[in-house]
């Protein structure tokens, strides 16, 4: 590499963990920091402690059972992600920010210099996130090196793999190979269908039998060969083993990048312009915006707004937010959702099993939230324009809400219809409460959530891959957000279970009882964020 | 119209503005004047209800910002120095947004008018995340407009402007207070004060240095051969300071 490139890396991470510490510093930031990697603590210590309370042998046992799941079923879903980025055609390829193209594009280097600098960039950062999964991966991997090993290459292999399958896409566009691109992703989503609909009619098989069978054929294997060798790693017996394999990784990732700068070549122009495109993105998913955002410049504009009494402004605003910044996350959500049906079904566990639910949950009160967002957290940089509106508070608040929610209800009402449809023995009674009850529990997620950043603004995105007071604070927030929708529901509980003993009648008013305490406790915590919203400082930095 | 009394706004134990008291009619354009950190911002911030005071009465058009917020605001045009628009919105959209927040019923023709004094007509259908920098604040500007407010507040309005935007936006503000609107403008631009003010007040360090009618104070500081008399007035007010401070 280029001496003033590599010197220019070191500033930067030197800068990066001066940042660090620097955010230490603040007690808040020393409060969230501790508060992460206590709850990392707590996983490793749960973890080791558990398997400590079986036998040597069953932990044995069990060992061999991860190993031969990981050694079968890694493998596939690299390449379920690699055909994901041939589908979608973007990806992590090499990103340059504006600073670097404007300092770095003018200045005395080689773009194979630059590949090779942001390609350090990326090592440095993904020496980080392999330190963190060594944590969890030394008990399958035997010690912490090994795994630390194992992560880092495949966490490059990964990088790189999309980047040299990003670039080929590009290379390719406008040649006739590029038109098949379509009709094979289409037989590829058929196949896979036909295998989650055989695996649902075939009583005695499930899907993971079928990818199970799938990775140990010999074309399985052949299709599979570079992944392979990763999941390898995790699973190596011996160190003698693992070198082996690591230096067979370490081949495949020195060939990757080898391809990546030829190919760089040939799509310098194409990388420019996505870089403008990317840079353009990031920056407006600073301001809470979305990454899938339209990239249309003019749209067919909607004439009039709705009124609602000063409510439907605000839930038109986002109403069209979602339209044009978020359509294709709801359309991936709701087809998620809608295979979660035939997926339990074919894997076999029931739908009120407590690990679909937690599952679930995790879903929708932590995924979804954080991917999809239409209500005052993507608005903080634009609280300006709302404080200034002739609207009440509590009605802006609820604007805010409406859209978010409706999204959401319609998300967990395609979950409830494909599990009802799919499930045997899911009976429409036990959908029409789930139906009932998600309303108001996702009203509740969403207001505690806007109410936490409302008393608690803060950025959209972490600053860098090691922003541990935002990963802290994440954690934070969505252990806060769990207690309250779990002391809501344990409440709303608790009233329909002393109905059901007072009146002994049919379930009926009960589950009313309960419906309606779980709504009163969510226009409690409305109340609560128009308190929050009143009392939102604009004038006060957003960090 | 807009009626300031010994209004104060204090930051974390940091005195941003203190014990401002002052008056626009309807018809008056007041232009405030002082350096970066003087409290012109916060004060303009506070007058259209985005911060509340730490003390002091703030009336705009009869109404308590802070007892009678909705209505208040209902009366208020406030155009930012960096207006945060809506990326995912058009620029029509943008209006039909302010009509139905403000309750203008039919909006249409008067939103027609603004984009055609704006030169934003061939621009009705861009998504805002689009537009210039200039582009942007001629839409928050048309926003401001549309409700036609009796209580205007600019804070840096010519930011990012080509020449004809200039001119138009001037224009425009005379207009409006022509037509009995009573208007603040924040900015560093002297020349924008002698074109438009009847009022001129300078702060410095949150506290007001003074503030009277533009023929005040051109009588007050004159002309020197370089300076025009506000430039002359508000670096003898802020060096003063300085001095002072020193």
């Amino acid at each position: 590499m280029d001496q003033a490139l590599f010197r220019l890396l070191m500033m930067r991470l030197r800068g990066g963990f001066r940042l660090r510490l620097i955010q230490l510093t603040s007690l808040r930031g020393l409060l969230f920091f501790l508060a992460f990697f206590g709850i990392i603590w707590l996983l490793v210590v749960t973890n080791s402690s558990s398997s400590d309370m079986g036998s040597m042998s069953n932990a044995a046992l069990d060992r061999q059972a991860l190993s031969a799941q990981i050694s079968t079923f890694m493998p596939i879903s690299m390449l379920a992600m690699s055909l994901l980025t041939v589908a979608l055609t973007t990806g992590p390829t090499f990103h340059f920010s504006p600073a670097e193209i404007n300092f770095l594009y003018t200045g005395p280097f080689r773009r194979r210099d630059l590949i090779i600098y942001k390609f350090g960039a990326y090592v440095a950062g993904a020496t980080l996130s392999s330190a963190l999964i060594a944590i969890f991966a030394q008990g399958q991997t035997g010690s912490a090196l090994s795994a630390f090993i194992a992560s880092l290459l495949t966490i490059i292999f990964v990088q790189l793999n999309s980047a040299v399958i990003v670039m080929t896409a590009q290379t390719l566009e406008g040649s006739r190979l590029s038109r098949i691109r379509y009709p094979v992703i289409a037989l590829l989503l058929a196949v896979a269908a036909a295998c989650m609909l055989y695996a649902w009619a075939t009583p005695d098989r499930n899907l993971f039998d079928l990818l199970s069978a799938f990775r140990h054929s010999w074309i399985g294997t052949i299709i599979l060969i570079p992944y392979i060798v990763f999941a390898e790693l995790f699973v190596s017996s011996s160190l003698p083993n693992m070198a082996v394999w690591a230096c067979i990784a370490l081949l495949i990732n020195i060939a990757l990048l080898r391809a990546a700068i030829v190919l760089d070549a040939r799509t310098t122009d194409r990388a420019l312009s996505e870089n403008a495109r990317q840079s353009n993105r990031w920056e407006r998913v600073k301001q809470g915006g979305s990454y899938w955002a339209t990239q249309r410049a003019e749209v067919h504009s909607i004439r009039r707004s709705l009124v609602w009494g000063g409510l439907g402004p605000i839930a038109w605003r986002q109403a069209l937010n979602v339209a044009r910044d978020s359509l294709k996350v709801v359309v991936v959500f709701v087809g998620i959702a809608a295979c979660a049906g035939p997926l339990v079904a074919a894997v076999g566990i029931p739908f009120t099993d407590p690990r679909v639910l937690t599952i679930v949950y995790t879903f929708f009160g932590f995924i979804l939230p954080r991917t999809l967002v239409c209500d005052f957290r993507g608005d903080l940089s634009r609280m300006e324009v709302y404080k200034t509106l002739p609207i009440a508070p509590w009605r802006i608040c609820a604007g805010q809400l409406v859209v978010q929610v409706l999204v959401t209800y319609v998300i967990a009402l395609s979950l409830i219809v494909s599990v009802t449809v799919f499930e045997k023995g899911f009976v429409t009674s036990g959908a029409l409460v789930f139906a009932a009850f998600a309303l108001p529990l996702t009203v509740l997620i969403y207001t505690v959530e806007n109410t936490i950043h409302l008393l608690f603004p803060k950025k959209l995105v972490p600053m860098g891959r090691a922003d541990f007071e935002f990963l802290g604070r994440s954690l934070v927030e969505f252990i806060a957000k769990t207690i309250v929708v779990l002391a809501a529901g344990a409440a709303s509980a608790a009233v329909g279970f002393a109905t059901l003993t007072t009146f002994r009648t049919s379930l009926v008013l009960p589950a009313l009882a309960s419906w309606i305490t779980l709504t009163l406790i969510v226009l409690l915590t409305l109340v609560m964020m128009q308190y929050a919203f009143r009392r939102f400082a604009v004038a006060e930095t957003v960090d | 119209m807009i009626t300031v009394t010994n209004f104060s706004k204090q930051y974390k134990g940091f005195t941003a503005v203190k014990d401002l008291s002052f008056s626009v009619e309807p018809g008056q354009i007041l232009g405030l004047l002082g350096p970066n950190g003087a409290g012109k911002t916060t004060t303009l911030r506070a007058l259209c209800g985005i911060i509340p005071p730490t003390s002091g009465r703030l009336m705009i058009a009869g109404h308590d910002i802070a007892e009678a917020p909705i209505a208040a605001k209902q009366n208020i045009g406030y155009i930012p120095d960096d207006p945060r628009l809506f990326d995912t919105m058009t620029v029509w959209e943008h209006l039909a947004f302010t009509a139905a927040a403000y309750k203008v019923t039919d909006f249409e023709k008067c939103a027609e008018a603004l984009l055609n004094s704006f030169e934003l007509t061939h621009k009705r259908d861009t998504l805002v995340h689009n537009l210039s920098r200039g582009m942007r604040q001629k839409v928050a500007i048309a926003c401001a407009f549309l409700h036609d407010p009796k209580v205007i507040l600019f804070d840096e309005p010519l930011t990012g402007l080509d020449p004809q935007g200039i001119r138009g936006i001037k224009q425009a503000i005379r207009e409006r207070a022509q037509a009995g609107a009573a208007i603040i403008i924040s900015s560093h631009l002297l020349s924008l004060f002698e074109d438009l003010c009847t009022h001129i007040m300078v702060l410095n360090l949150g506290e007001c240095r003074l503030f009277g009618t533009m023929d005040y104070v051109l009588s007050e500081f004159g002309q020197t051969d370089n300076n025009s008399a506000l430039e002359e007035a508000y670096f003898t007010i802020t060096q003063k300071e300085e001095m002072g401070q020193a």
